[in-house]
């Protein structure tokens, strides 16, 4: 296992951009291209389940073809004699596991748990699986479990009429002033409801993973945006100590939210392993991701604005609902935007979550913030046709100068430069302002714009820095790197702080083993890990030269220096008289073969207890709002879209986006990722929609040839601007989130932009031909 | 009964022997079988793109081809383009350069595909290069990258 | 997918014989019967290679038309000159399906014979009625998701779409099909649902593809293939169209002119009506758009799938005036 222990490449010799002073591109703040890059593009990173392990066997999974109702029996007869038969595991042979505390950190009620479900509440659920000495073999046996059911009716979907209003989220609710008053007073109302699907995270590499006990211990590779959070999920079920669990996840194929937790069929493989005492590999194939755990939660709200003739808002009455399952609890915060992006005296904010039989939601790219902008941002829009005010310039009139709910002020709010600098590079001036008013032949053309922002979620990291006796440097954390460039930035962290050369710093990620991480979720690793990084760095820094001062065997020794510098990987005293020498000679010469550092930025006097409660909860978070500030990062989406006005078929001709993230890390990797969230908005906005069968409750289109997900040429090119200031309110080095910013606003901007163009109003996305023919 | 067919298999240039049975596909036998798991499996369907190997030069679909119908052809998957001496293919070194990925899963799919995009003299322009690898899904939106680093991969091609 | 023996055919009338077999099935391209086996629809005992074949592949193109080889590869037909300046809408039609490496895989004769995207169809594990898959089990998809299904050649026993576009352009321009000696016109080779849609092709067991082949015209050399959907690429038509226009000496009259839509309807679909209308007159965008409502007469929709019946006769409207504009 030593793929994931990665040097970086001969530093790239340009310099970063303005943004950054321009830095080198080995420091941070450089553009240091991916120090993983070289593995990824000659097919040599082994992702998790593409380890080679003696004695494999393959599981595969038999989901429930009903969505509501009771298994009856299960005929296993058939797949047990079917050729390379191993075991067919159902609820009747499974192990008896425990419930696991789950990712806020709630005790587990004392109840067995079973992967493999009686109870049916949706279709796709697990109820049996088969493992067998090859793949095709598992595959063909799985067909050969016939189950029967006692079938319930279902609860397709919101609009189903059994579904009602739902369970109130009292915890959502957010209000101040008498924004019912403040609305029905108001000059100027427009009131409107705006609905977003269900979305899946659909990454490119399905979820799966490969279990293999020895006593007990438990290995599991399987990709995972959170080692500890799910090793502490597996240990919890199986009854065994957390350091008996080690995750290993080197590379992930994209998670976009969805490969934070240990699922089902994670346990089901541990048991099948168990079992048979060999390892078992279980790929989840692509249908079963869309039923195997959730995707964003479709939800519905309405937004009430009143505001006077000149466009001020007076008042926001919004109201919210988002399905969550029939047995597990998703809130999908619909309110989250709405309440902090423009100033208002009254606003009043309510959401209720509706059970229907579906697999429990869970986190997609920003979740809450992305549909709640999509309310917020269309209808601000709305407000700035109704009065006759140009949509860029109602925003400028409404502008928050603090935060209106937490009445804190930001930390840092580069919006107002975003839309500048955003509408610079547009052209938004030349804007005609009426709907329709654009045309190239067929295509109506249309420009629309819209703001995002996501909150500056904080915690608390370790990580592990070595300087080894040739003078490298060795980086260790669990975090993880599923393309955001972990790798990459902890290398220039810790290259930039020793003052070594980048590459000759190797990062090793993860891997439960090493030093702990928290979730890698809601664009907070970067901040948390670099900080980590940063102190662990100092620390060694501090040591090396507080050996080469003090140590009598030290060249440094007899000069009596206050200080020493590092800079290349070469000690020298800051005036420039006396030795300079590199790092491995020093330590050499006082009998050193290497110096060691952990570095937290957890509390000094944290308890063992809250540092495991940390790194495998979320408990320990740090409010976006705690202290003096109110902390997110924001953008403003400039958006070209052409409509053909006898087909209704939209694409995307141009995007600029200027995007506060505070200070970047690596602004190629940053750019990188900000593009990757426009990308997936655009195919949020026109094309992704689970599609769900309302008699059956079953999603019919669980595959990538009916699930659109925008491809190449659905793309323009996109500019992207960094308008972020170093945020010192949000973490050691300065920056803020950059992960899940780039997709909030964009669907709002293309809704923004279709009426533009069409003159009709589209809100419910995904905004296909059929609407606007 | 499990049938097993054994066939020979020329990937990388190099020969392969394997026991499978004809129901396996050419993704499943490099990436169970032959321990070739820079072919990624997407979806398994078609759909996706992930799996592009050439079979005689031609980008195709692993996850849709047998291993035993490919027998007889000439196999290249992502660990045989970069030269022997570990020198990167102009377009493996053109997506370093240009950041044309995140993730990296559905890279060497994108890789494969550009390398032959190119060689079909499909690379003529930005939406050109946009329609011919439109056949491969990125999830994390590589793909103004993507197209960056094609278009740059086949101006050293030309010149 | 169910266990298969594998046979490597070496001559085609080999592979006409395995073919035959109880359970056997030809594999080409593959990327139709490996899709649907590992969907549980097809079931093959057999599988035929046919795709190491000699002599199947050829693409020849002279003055009375082009023939083309059932084992020639989508891509390379796309690609072929000749067909690009004489039957553009064969091109357009081929390079505009599926996406590059499908394209590289997949044959001229898989094509013709590829499966509905119906999705109830493609999972037989969720929803046993299709009464194409198993004949008289029902119909999943009326009453449930039909936001893709047709709207033209539909029975009480099958609403579902043929999804592929070549055969669009070949039902325009009057294809054959070649089935060793036996030969059948394109449009009578596809078969409409009514009671029986699992016979959804004029193909008798032990019969083989062997080519296709497309007589020469100017309509054809002057065509062109309008696919609309939803997704930019790599995806089947929301509607289609192929097109092609010849014009009396005055450069405005239409002297012929071929109509065929794709993605609306149960197979490739002649809309013969629309040419009837339009010949000997001339090319005139509202009397274009007018006879182009046409193609939809008799369309029957199932709710989600509405768009279509309004659509389609916009493509084709399109179609006809960007060929007919276009010198
Ligand atoms: C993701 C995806 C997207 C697609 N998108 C499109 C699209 O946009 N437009 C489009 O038109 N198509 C599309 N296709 C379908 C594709 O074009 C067909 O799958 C392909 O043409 C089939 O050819 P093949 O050679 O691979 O057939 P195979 O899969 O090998 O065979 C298909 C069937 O035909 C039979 N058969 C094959 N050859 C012969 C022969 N010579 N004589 C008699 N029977 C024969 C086989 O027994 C089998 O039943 C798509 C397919 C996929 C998987
Ligand atoms: S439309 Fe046809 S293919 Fe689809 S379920 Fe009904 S019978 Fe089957
Ligand atoms: S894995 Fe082959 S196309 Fe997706
Ligand atoms: S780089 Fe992640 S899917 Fe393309």
């Amino acid at each position: 296992m030593t793929v994931h222990e990665l040097r970086t490449r001969p530093a790239d010799s340009k310099r970063g951009d303005a943004s950054d002073g321009g830095a080198l591109a080995g420091q941070v703040g450089g553009r240091l291209s991916r120090v993983d890059g070289p593995a990824k593009i000659t097919g040599a990173a082994k992702y998790a389940v593409e380890q080679q392990l003696d004695g494999l066997s393959h599981a595969v999974l038999v989901e429930s073809t009903i969505a509501a109702g009771r298994v009856r029996s299960i005929d296993t007869a058939a797949a047990q004699a079917a050729p390379g038969v191993l075991k067919v595991l159902t609820p009747d042979n499974a192990l008896r596991l425990n419930t696991a505390t789950d990712w806020l950190g709630t005790p587990p009620p004392d109840v067995p748990y079973c992967p493999l479900a009686r109870d049916i509440t949706f279709s796709g659920q697990h109820v049996a699986a088969v493992v067998a000495e090859s793949f095709e073999q598992a595959v063909a046996a799985a067909a050969l479990v016939k189950v029967s059911y006692d079938e319930a009716p279902v609860i397709a979907d919101l609009s189903d009429a059994k579904a009602g209003d739902g369970i109130p989220v009292d915890a959502m609710t957010k209000e101040w002033g008498d924004a019912e008053a403040a609305f029905a007073a108001a000059p100027v109302r427009i009131c409107a409801a705006y609905n977003t699907p269900r979305e899946y995270q659909a990454p490119m590499e399905p979820h799966g993973l490969i279990a293999q006990w020895q006593g007990d211990q438990l290995t599991v590779w399987e990709p995972s945006q959170w080692l500890d959070g799910m090793a502490r999920t597996y240990a919890e079920w199986f009854g065994v100590p957390f350091e008996n669990v080690r995750l290993v996840s080197p590379y992930i194929g994209g998670g976009f939210g969805s490969k934070a937790f240990a699922y089902g069929y994670g346990a089901v493989a541990a048991m099948a392993a168990k079992m048979l005492g060999r390892p078992v590999k279980l790929a989840v194939t692509r249908p079963q991701t869309f039923t195997a755990y959730g995707g964003r939660a479709a939800t519905r709200q309405t937004v009430a604005l009143g505001a006077n003739a000149e466009g001020q808002i007076q008042s926001i009455v919004h109201r919210g609902v988002n399905e969550t399952s029939v047995d597990g609890m998703w809130v999908e915060p619909l309110g989250s935007v709405t309440s902090i992006m423009y100033a208002t005296p009254n606003f009043s904010s309510r959401q209720n979550v509706v059970r229907v039989n579906s697999v429990v939601p869970g986190a997609l790219r920003a979740p809450g913030e992305n549909p709640s902008a999509f309310g917020i941002e269309c209808a601000i829009d709305e407000l700035a046709y109704e009065v006759g005010i140009d949509p860029l310039e109602i925003r400028l009139r409404n502008y928050a100068e603090q935060d209106p709910e937490a009445k804190k002020p930001w930390s840092t709010r580069q919006l107002r430069e975003a839309f500048a600098a955003g509408a610079e590079a547009f052209g938004w001036s030349k804007r005609s302002p009426e709907p329709r008013s654009m045309r190239d032949g067929n295509q109506l053309i249309g420009w629309g714009v819209a703001a995002g922002t996501y909150p500056v979620r904080r915690a608390y990291g370790e990580a592990v820095v070595r300087i080894l006796a040739d003078g490298s440097v060795e980086v260790e954390s669990s975090s993880i790197d599923m393309g955001q460039g972990t790798y990459t930035i902890l290398a220039q962290t810790a290259a930039e702080t020793l003052g070594v050369p980048a590459d000759n710093v190797v990062v090793k990620l993860g891997d439960s083993r090493y030093a702990r991480a928290g979730v890698t979720g809601g664009s907070r690793l970067a901040g948390v890990m670099t900080g980590a990084v940063h102190k662990a760095a100092t620390a060694a820094l501090d040591q090396l030269v507080g050996l080469a001062i003090s140590d009598p065997r030290s060249p440094f020794h007899a000069l009596q220096p206050n200080t020493l510098v590092v800079t290349e990987g070469r000690i020298s005293s800051p005036r420039g008289d006396g030795p300079d020498v590199p790092i491995a000679e020093l330590l050499g010469s006082v009998g050193r073969d290497r110096i060691e550092a952990k570095g937290d930025t957890m509390p000094a006097n944290s308890t063992p207890e809250e540092r495991y409660k940390n790194y495998t909860t979320i408990a320990m978070a740090l409010p976006h709002t705690e202290g003096d500030y109110s902390r997110h990062s924001w953008c403003a989406h400039f958006i070209e879209v052409r409509v053909d006005e006898d087909f209704g078929t939209v694409r995307v001709s141009r995007v600029v986006s200027a995007l506060d993230s505070g200070r970047l890390y690596n602004p190629k990797l940053a750019e990188s990722q900000w593009k990757g969230g426009i990308i997936m908005g655009i195919g949020q906005a026109l094309l992704e929609e689970g599609i769900v069968d309302r008699r059956h409750g079953r999603i019919v289109n669980n595959n990538l040839a009916d699930y659109l997900i925008a491809t190449n040429a659905d793309i323009p090119d996109i500019e992207v601007i960094s308008v972020g200031i170093p945020d010192p309110h949000s973490s050691a080095l300065g920056g803020k989130g950059v992960g899940e910013l780039g997709i909030v606003g964009v669907a709002p901007a293309i809704a923004n932009a279709v009426f533009h163009a069409t003159g009709m109003r589209v809100r419910d996305l995904p905004i296909t031909l059929e609407k606007l023919i | 009964m499990t049938s097993r067919t054994s066939i020979h298999l020329t990937i990388n240039g190099h020969d392969h022997e394997l026991e499978v049975e004809p129901r396996v596909t050419l993704l499943d036998a490099l990436r169970d079988h032959l321990g070739l798991t820079g072919t990624k499996k997407g979806c398994d369907q078609g759909q996706c793109g992930a799996c592009t190997v050439h079979v005689d030069g031609q980008r195709v679909l692993a996850c849709l081809t047998l291993a035993a119908q490919a027998q007889g052809r000439s196999i290249t998957t992502i660990e045989g383009l970069a030269e022997q001496d570990g020198t990167l293919h102009a377009v493996q070194a053109a997506f370093l350069e240009q950041d044309a990925f995140q993730c990296g899963y559905c890279t060497p799919g994108q890789i494969m595909s550009a390398v032959a995009c190119i060689r079909e003299g499909h690379a003529g322009s930005d939406d050109e290069i946009r329609e011919y690898m439109a056949g491969n899904l990125c999830r994390c939106g590589a793909y103004p990258h993507i197209v960056a680093a094609v278009r740059q991969a086949a101006m050293e091609a030309a010149s | 997918m169910r266990d298969f023996s594998y046979l490597r055919a070496d001559t085609a009338d080999a592979a006409r014989q395995a073919g035959a077999l109880p359970g056997a099935m030809l594999l080409a391209g593959g990327t139709t019967l490996i899709d649907l086996a590992k969907c549980g629809v097809a079931e093959p005992e057999t599988v035929v290679d046919i795709s190491h074949l000699k002599g199947l592949d050829g693409i020849s193109v002279d003055g009375a038309g082009a023939t083309i080889g059932a084992l020639a590869k989508m891509s390379h037909v796309a690609d072929h000159a000749d067909i690009k300046s004489r039957f553009p809408a064969v091109s357009e039609a081929l390079w505009q399906a599926a996406s590059a490496q499908l394209r590289n895989m997949a044959t001229i004769g898989g094509n013709l014979m590829q499966r509905t995207r119906c999705p109830y169809f493609r999972d037989p594990a969720n929803f046993p009625a299709c009464n194409k898959r198993s004949p008289g089990s029902g119909c999943s998809a009326i009453g449930g998701v039909t936001r893709g299904h047709a709207v033209l050649g539909t029975s009480e026993a099958c609403i579902a779409t043929y999804p592929g576009d070549l055969t669009v352009a070949l039902v325009a321009f009057d294809a054959t099909v070649h089935l060793g000696e036996r030969q059948l016109a394109v449009d009578d080779f596809f078969l409409l649902p009514g009671a029986t849609p699992e016979r959804e092709h004029a193909i008798e067991p032990g019969e083989m593809i062997t080519a296709i082949s497309i007589p020469a015209s100017a309509a054809a050399r002057r065509s062109t293939y309008l696919k609309v959907r939803d997704r930019q690429s790599y995806e089947f038509a929301a509607a289609s169209a192929a097109v092609g226009i010849e014009f009396e000496a005055d450069g405005r009259t239409i002297r012929d002119l071929r109509v065929a839509l794709g993605g609306v309807a149960t197979k490739p679909w002649r809309a013969r009506a629309v040419e009837e209308a339009l010949k000997g007159k001339l090319l005139e965008p509202d009397a274009v758009r007018r006879a182009s409502l046409l193609a939809v007469e008799g369309a029957v929709d199932h709710g989600a799938n509405h768009y279509k019946i309004e659509l389609a006769p916009r493509v084709v409207a399109r179609a006809i005036l960007k060929i007919g504009e276009t010198a």
